[in-house]
């Protein structure tokens, strides 16, 4: 008689060596027993980083004898049934030291009930060859982009999708520039798409390589929907909802007069700076007081325009501006500056010109960085944006 | 105006916050959903021991701390308002035009008011203690909206 | 600056964290909060009851929900109960856990249950930060918590392959901690030979900071209990005490990346080691402390800070990490559950620093605990623009 789920009592046994965690057991040394009536008596021996997991007629030495009812066994141990509430209901019932049990849940990796399994290269081409009648035309408005995997191993392959106007089409092969590349092997790429990895682990191990625009990279999974194994049964389990907004709130800031002023400032292409009675800082942008001697800056001065850079901060992965909602293209440059009329700490803050990233020098005390001087934009309102950039003064 | 505060420099700059958010229901709050939406049924959670059946349903009773996840009852689609009140203003995250009901209800079953919409009815002529019952939506969205409003039972 | 003492003594009785992930999507805030509850309340033996006064808090913005409190009552346990509610950024954690002592050494509340959550899956980490800068200016610049100029320091001062290697081999101590700490969200199992590897192809975020170096975005929950020295005593065989604690913020504007060696300012956990250890007459931290919980969201960060909060010169704190010495088995282990690279629900990170060291303290860290007597311990928590929050902790009084 097969339990509910279609899994065994005994193949959670029988797996359980091949499931064995041994970094979980560091420090475990004890016998722990399970009980399932109607199934039969096992015990689990854990020392000195190994297992041994045999069945018993004879529970007497172990720490904690755990009993369930076979259905509630299997269900919890394949992470159907929630083990917390299986024991708080009664359920599940330990005798003996409960909290011993709880250690035994790091032995093991969960048990996978097998499932029909295609190779690494079937899961590929299917997997490719579906990307189409994935894709998600609600969240790729206005994109016009080029997405190309290259899949590698011998069961790899490569792809090229092309993203425009509400449509996608795939293509085999990899396009010439693509605005984002995916490289990883064949089977990491198929376990990505099971769940079975994630992709920031695969990342951050090097496994996984991404070319090109990374911000493209994190939208991925909103532009094609999640890879459903072919023949695989609806879920028995729960759907869990999730629900995506993007709130936006509108928002009105008072400048009041210092910040006011600078701000129109920038208006006439003037960067003005206001200074400390006390210790003759500036502070660009300006502010009301001076936080270390705690009184008024009521001087002020212009600064600059031009100045040497202290440092380029390359930036390649944005973040959505939430004055705006949008994300900035990268990779761009936040740089610091000293502006003439500035001295040692007293950096201003604002982007390099992009294709000029690569020819910035930094300072280093009294050693210049490169001179660079702001470009204005047209229409000037007294924001930020009215300086578009800085770039090198030649 | 204070005395020689000048204000010629001030003036206002215009933004906003925008930023997207996800919201999990969680297990409990999905089950909860889910039957609403799938089989136009409303349920609720019991604790035992205070002897209160709670709508929306939760997963641990806030009085005794008491793990009722699994302690699920149904309700009737049929309530009482227990308290209200009219909103008369618009804005964009409002659920529905101005002016409407906005009650608390009392499903038969539950001992907690679940907040929602009444419509159907002069919104002058509402009073606490009225019947209500629960009108379906046609097309789903998984939220509470999957109750579309409660109508007036005459 | 005044600095009093304290009217009672506050001790540590009750520690509960959830298991840090990325995809709680089975739970609600409330929920996931009352895990981390429930765990501290059956670690110190007690209920609701017992408890006098709630003291919640988490990074305001990052799930978009506005006093969440009043939602997270439903799992708290806050119901008719004094409760207050702190955001301070990065540092709330550690925040709440001074508000908590300085609540119960005040000799109004005698028990008092500190909470720490956040679920970072639920909004935009980056973007959210970005919020914390000046609309008027810096927010439309800002770069969130992402940024290359502490990598470009010490690679400036210590040369490329020196400064690479040692943020490198603090990176896989890190991770070789989170391994044994069955709390803890990434654990990748990674291997001294991968050191070469992952510094050639890691990807870079920002400047020289790579996506390995980065602390990771978690879901999670940290919940603690406090209680006077009398109930303390009464209700725990090993309370773990608050000896003191300092908090140490900076204004925005006071620029830090001139690069003029000549003006630079100290940074402000500097500032607050030195205030903290002299009125404390600590001499030699590294000597004194048996461990160091960090509040380190990079790696780069890290290794920096270790040379700032130690009081160290020169290329000591290098060699602490080259030397392994901040392993578990070290002279003086940092972050032995992995460090915030590992886990970061942020507004509960500041708070599982001095939970993991009060563990410590206790002999309770199960795999991660450090094999040899925990005394005296260090807890930092960071936050905004270099804010410090530093703790220190004993494991006897008469200090």
């Amino acid at each position: 008689m097969s339990e509910k789920f279609g899994v065994k009592v005994e193949d959670i046994f029988n797996t359980m060596q091949e499931r064995f965690r041994p970094e979980g057991a560091a420090g475990v040394d004890a016998s722990f027993g399970y009980d399932i009536p109607g199934r039969g008596k096992w015990r689990l021996t854990v020392k000195d980083g190994t297992m041994k997991i045999e069945q018993a007629d004879d529970l007497s030495g172990c720490v904690a004898v755990t009993r369930a009812d076979p259905d509630t066994f299997v269900g919890v141990n394949i992470g159907k049934v929630d083990g917390t509430a299986a024991f708080t209901s009664g359920k599940i019932s330990v005798e003996g030291d409960v909290g011993a049990v709880s250690t035994t849940f790091k032995l093991f990796k969960r048990f996978t009930p097998p499932k029909k399994e295609l190779t690494v290269g079937e899961y590929i081409l299917d997997m490719f060859g579906t990307l189409e009648s994935r894709f998600q035309p609600q969240a790729a408005e206005g994109l016009d982009i080029t997405i190309g995997y290259d899949i590698g191993g011998r069961e790899g392959g490569r792809w090229t999708a092309r993203i425009k106007d509400g449509k996608c089409t795939v293509k085999e092969g990899l396009a010439l520039s693509p605005n984002l590349t995916m490289i990883v092997k064949a089977k990491d790429w198929v376990d990505l798409m099971l769940g079975e990895v994630d992709a920031m682990t695969l990342l951050s191990t090097g496994r996984a390589k991404v070319e090109g625009d990374m911000n493209l990279a994190v939208k991925l999974g909103e532009l094609f929907a999640k890879y459903k194994a072919p023949g695989e049964e609806a879920e028995e389990g729960q759907q869990l909802l999730v629900l995506k907004k993007v709130i936006s709130v509108g928002q009105r800031f008072a400048t009041g007069p210092v910040m006011g002023k600078y701000l129109n400032g920038l208006k006439e292409k003037k960067i003005l700076a206001n200074k400390c009675p006390e210790c003759g800082r500036t502070q660009v942008p300006p502010r009301e007081i001076c936080a270390l001697c705690r009184v008024r800056c009521e001087e002020w001065v212009e600064v600059g325009p031009k100045g040497n850079v202290r440092l380029v901060d390359t930036a390649y992965y944005a973040s959505p501006d939430p004055l705006s909602g949008e994300t900035r293209e990268t990779p761009y440059g936040l740089c610091y500056i000293l502006l003439d009329g500035c001295k040692g700490q007293e950096v201003f803050a604002h982007f390099i010109r992009d294709d000029q990233l690569e020819r910035i020098e930094m300072g280093w005390n009294e050693k210049k960085g490169t001179i660079v001087r702001p470009v204005w934009a047209e229409k000037r309102t007294g924001r930020v944006s009215d300086i578009k950039y800085f770039e090198i003064d030649e | 105006m204070k005395d020689g505060f000048d204000t010629t420099d001030c003036f206002v700059v215009e933004g906003k916050l925008a930023l997207p958010y996800s919201y999990f229901a969680g297990r409990v709050g999905s089950k909860f959903l889910t039957t609403i939406r799938d089989e136009k049924r409303i349920m609720g959670i019991k604790c035992d021991k205070c002897k209160k059946v709670f709508v929306p349903p939760r997963q641990t009773c806030d009085v005794c701390m008491e793990d009722i996840r699994d302690n699920w009852v149904d309700v009737q689609n049929t309530g009482e308002v227990t308290n209200f009140t009219v909103v008369r203003y618009n804005d964009k995250h409002l659920p529905k035009k101005a002016p409407y009901i906005l009650a608390m209800i009392k499903l038969d079953g539950a001992d907690t008011s679940l907040v929602h919409v009444v419509e159907g009815m002069d919104v002058g002529k509402a009073k606490i203690g009225m019947k209500v019952q629960a009108v379906f939506a046609r097309e789903t969205t998984s939220t509470i909206l999957d109750i579309d409003h409660f109508a007036p039972v005459s | 600056m005044a600095h009093r003492k304290k009217n009672r003594n506050v001790g540590v009785i009750g520690v509960g964290q959830t298991k840090h992930s990325s995809h709680r999507e089975d739970v609600t805030q409330p929920e996931m909060v009352h895990e981390a509850v429930r765990e501290a309340l059956e670690d110190a033996g007690l209920t609701m009851k017992d408890v006098d006064c709630i003291v919640h808090g988490n990074m305001e913005l990052f799930e978009m929900i506005h006093q969440p409190d009043l939602w997270h009552e439903l799992g708290t346990g806050a119901y008719g109960k004094n409760a207050f509610r702190l955001t301070t950024g990065g540092t709330t954690g550690a925040t709440l856990f001074c508000a908590g002592d300085n609540l119960v050494a005040s000799g109004m509340y005698d028990v008092a249950l500190v909470i720490g959550f956040e679920k970072l899956q639920e909004g935009h980490t980056t973007g959210g930060i970005t919020n914390m800068a000046d609309p008027l200016w810096f927010r439309s610049l800002q770069t969130g918590a992402l940024t290359g100029t502490c990598a470009y320091d010490v690679i400036q001062e210590f040369g490329e392959e020196r400064a690479t290697r040692a943020a490198m081999m603090y990176r896989i101590i890190m991770d070789q901690n989170a391994c044994l700490n069955p709390k803890a969200h990434r654990a990748f199992g990674l291997e001294w030979d991968q050191m070469d590897h992952l510094i050639k192809t890691s990807a870079k975020l920002i400047g020289e900071l790579k996506i390995i170096d980065m602390c990771s975005q978690s879901d999670g929950a940290c919940a603690v209990i406090m209680a006077c020295e009398e109930k303390a005593k009464a209700l725990s065989d090993k309370p773990v005490w608050v000896r003191d604690h300092i908090t140490v913020h900076r204004e925005e504007t006071i620029n830090i990346l001139g690069y003029d060696q000549a003006t630079k300012e100290k940074m402000t956990h500097r500032f607050a080691a030195e205030q903290l250890f002299k009125r404390n007459g600590i001499t030699n931290p590294v000597e004194y402390f048996d461990v160091f919980e960090m509040y380190d969201p990079s790696s780069w960060w890290g290794v920096d800070w270790l040379r700032e909060f130690f009081l160290l010169e020169g290329d000591e704190h290098l060699k602490l990490v080259e030397e392994k010495e901040i392993a578990i088995e070290g002279k003086i282990p940092v972050n032995p559950s992995g460090g915030v690279i590992a886990s970061n629900p942020i507004g509960a990170t500041a708070l599982v620093r001095p939970a993991e060291a009060c563990l410590q303290v206790r002999g309770d860290a199960g795999a991660h605990q450090i094999p040899r007597p925990v005394n005296h311990a260090l807890a930092s928590g960071f936050g905004g623009t270099l804010w410090t929050v530093l703790i220190l902790l004993e494991k006897e009084l008469g200090w």
